[in-house]
């Protein structure tokens, strides 16, 4: 059982890939914004990678452990502790009954921190997943974020150290920064129908602002003034955003009138509004690690050939050759 | 491959059109995704009917790789493992399959029936109504007598509240997606010659209790849980989402209704609605669904070429009206 002391700006219960198979119902997938560091720190305590961690957004966790455990901390610096000494990222440690884990506010570059600790975590499935999905209040602990004094069951775990010790190899570790750089792809609704083929030269030229106003739902960018393709929307509405609605891909980007906006682990299954690019999968996890009201994107365009290359070494990554002992 | 699919990075492939079926368009969402669209960008239930033949026969091929699909009003959302299944294959087989699936006017859908109480202009909508009023818009024109159903009524040219209530039991709605918010059902009028239109609350109403249900422009739509909304509301039924699962009909799922069902309303008083409310939340209460059931769209097609007079009498009433109603 991990016992939470504080709960910190929004620590959820998240596994991967989230609720799959729910969309024609309404529901997006939840699960992890940074699915890459979440299945790092299971790897690194020997559990499965989709298996039930934390995802700290921003920080601000404090816990306390009492069983032992492995534990491993992926994903943004926030200058974590354990038991008041600094704890080494992308690393697994032991802990034991009554140590302390505690996590500051985010300060550097990244912006959401992964927390697995061996046996992973033992909230019920809900629709086939333990993920939380904070839009409808389900999933993952009580359906919504943690805080002071909810105590997160843990499964039973046969060897808490075996798998001390481990560590992620340092040149397949990320380096996060401020101005980030994300792979997309065009469509389903770009050039030269919806937009003008100026319009997608910007889009992927441009350095996007992140909204303050973002969150598990939407990434917010900008406003823009595009010059559309189309003088309205016909049937679907007077904006020349407005489609009939439809499906929407997981990290599509939904333009509804001049915004921007990343649809992302929480967001809506349908709308009327057109996407002009969508997110490769390889390049999603970035997304996780965007703080709001201060980073920047850039959109680098890729073809289906290359971000399935991009796909194929991001889940070699995610393997137990990328780990050392030491 | 055409000049336009050249130029066009984010379609795949274009399937022509041929006889009756529209063209087909294939676009990129991503490496994961792929978004299939059915001719023009216009509201035609007979396309809806084809997305659901399509979806049906692509989970027949039981394609390895494959993991979800989304119907939508004209089009289909499919998500993939395009590691295990190249998007080449999979739009190869999606073009196939338009030529071994049947032309829509011999499809059977499957579509249950399901039969909702529903309180008209009842006292919950109306309450969200009132405060929308006194802390959001004092001089909606789309609110009278305190509700939105008299505008309803005048913005089709219907003569009153009971009138409104006549046409919305009149005619089976038909589901023809779910989305924006777990369970949330987009629904239209199966009998056009009683397909009301409205425009949307401005601003957007902060408040909607849950069950309510609304328009906006032709679309039908049933709140899951409280929450904001933009639809003119004329009415609240039962539980369609329940996170707790109270009810044997959701037993595997909070979500009642699937794409495809066919609603039925059968009008109800405040008290009535509350007592079934209340005997869905202690489990006694049966949704009445009839599972087992089929469109069969060439028997449908047959009834909208009958009515087709009538239809475009009430779409000239209508125009009429619109002429004289303010828009919010």
């Amino acid at each position: 059982m991990l016992e939470v002391l504080e709960g910190g700006i929004q620590t959820t219960v998240q596994d991967y890939p989230g609720r799959v198979g729910y969309l024609d119902l309404g529901t997006y997938p939840a699960g992890p914004m940074d699915h890459f560091a979440f299945r790092v720190a299971n790897l690194l305590v020997g559990n499965p990678p989709g298996a039930a961690a934390l995802e700290v957004t921003a920080g601000g966790l404090k816990a306390r452990f009492h069983d032992r455990r492995t534990l491993a901390v992926t994903g943004a610096d926030m200058q974590t502790t354990l038991n008041g000494q600094p704890l080494a990222l992308w690393e697994s440690v032991a802990v034991k009954p009554d140590d302390h884990l505690e996590m500051k506010t985010v300060k550097g570059a990244g912006f959401r921190a992964y927390v697995a600790v061996s046996g992973a975590f033992e909230v019920p499935e809900y629709m086939g997943s333990r993920a939380t999905f904070t839009v409808g209040g389900f999933g993952g602990f009580q359906g919504r974020g943690l805080k002071k004094g909810d105590q997160v069951p843990l499964r039973r775990d046969g060897a808490p150290e075996r798998l001390v010790g481990r560590r992620l190899r340092m040149d397949l570790r990320p380096r996060y920064g401020t101005q980030w750089e994300i792979e997309a792809m065009r469509g389903p609704q770009a050039d030269p129908d919806y937009m003008t083929p100026a319009d997608m030269e910007f889009f992927f030229s441009h350095a996007w602002k992140v909204d303050r106003n973002s969150n598990r739902m939407g990434v917010r960018l900008e406003s823009h003034k595009w010059q559309w393709a189309r003088t309205g929307g016909g049937v679907a509405g007077g904006h020349p955003s407005n489609i009939l609605d439809n499906g929407y891909a997981v990290w599509t980007v939904n333009v509804s009138g001049d915004q921007p906006i990343i649809l992302v682990a929480d967001g809506p299954s349908l709308g009327g509004f057109i996407c002009n690019a969508t997110l490769v999968y390889a390049s999603t996890w970035k997304v996780g690690q965007l703080m709001p009201g201060r980073d920047t994107i850039k959109f680098k365009e890729v073809t289906i050939d290359e971000a399935l290359t991009l796909a194929r070494s991001l889940d070699a990554a995610v393997s137990e050759r990328s780990i050392e002992r030491g | 491959m055409s000049q336009t699919t050249r130029e066009n990075r984010a379609v795949i492939d274009t399937l022509p059109a041929n006889g009756e079926r529209p063209t087909v368009v294939y676009r990129y969402a991503g490496d994961r995704f792929v978004l299939l669209e059915y001719g023009d960008m216009v509201l035609d239930l007979t396309t809806n009917f084809r997305i659901f033949g399509l979806n049906d026969a692509l989970k027949k091929a039981r394609l390895d790789g494959l993991i979800e699909t989304v119907p939508a009003l004209r089009s289909m959302l499919i998500q993939y493992d395009s590691l295990r299944l190249p998007t080449r294959r999979l739009v190869d087989t999606l073009k196939t399959l338009e030529d071994t699936i049947p032309s829509v006017d011999e499809l059977n859908i499957p579509s249950r029936r399901v039969e909702l109480p529903i309180a008209f202009a009842d006292q919950w909508t109306r309450a969200d109504i009132e405060r929308y009023v006194k802390y959001t818009r004092q001089d909606a024109p789309n609110i009278v007598n305190g509700h939105n159903i008299d505008y309803i009524a005048k913005y089709n040219g219907l003569k009153d509240e009971t009138e409104v209530i006549h046409y919305v039991c009149a005619t089976e709605w038909w589901n023809a997606c779910i989305g924006f918010w777990p369970g949330l059902p987009f629904m239209f009028p199966l009998d056009p010659r009683y397909a009301i239109v409205t425009p949307k609350y401005n601003p957007t109403r902060p408040w909607t209790p849950e069950g309510a249900v609304g328009i906006g422009g032709p679309c039908v739509a049933i709140y899951p849980v409280a929450s904001p909304g933009g639809y003119q509301l004329f009415g609240r039924t039962i539980p369609i989402f329940d996170l707790q699962q109270r009810n044997p009909a959701f037993k595997t799922n909070p979500i009642l209704l699937n794409p495809a069902d066919r609603i039925r309303w059968v009008r109800v008083t405040d008290q009535e609605l509350e007592s079934i409310r209340e005997q869905v939340y202690n489990g006694t209460y049966r949704y009445k669904i009839v599972g087992y059931e089929a469109l069969n769209v060439k028997s449908y097609l047959g009834f909208l070429d009958s009515i087709k007079n009538e239809v475009a009498a009430f779409q000239r009433r209508q125009a009429e009206a619109v002429k004289h109603v303010a828009i919010p």
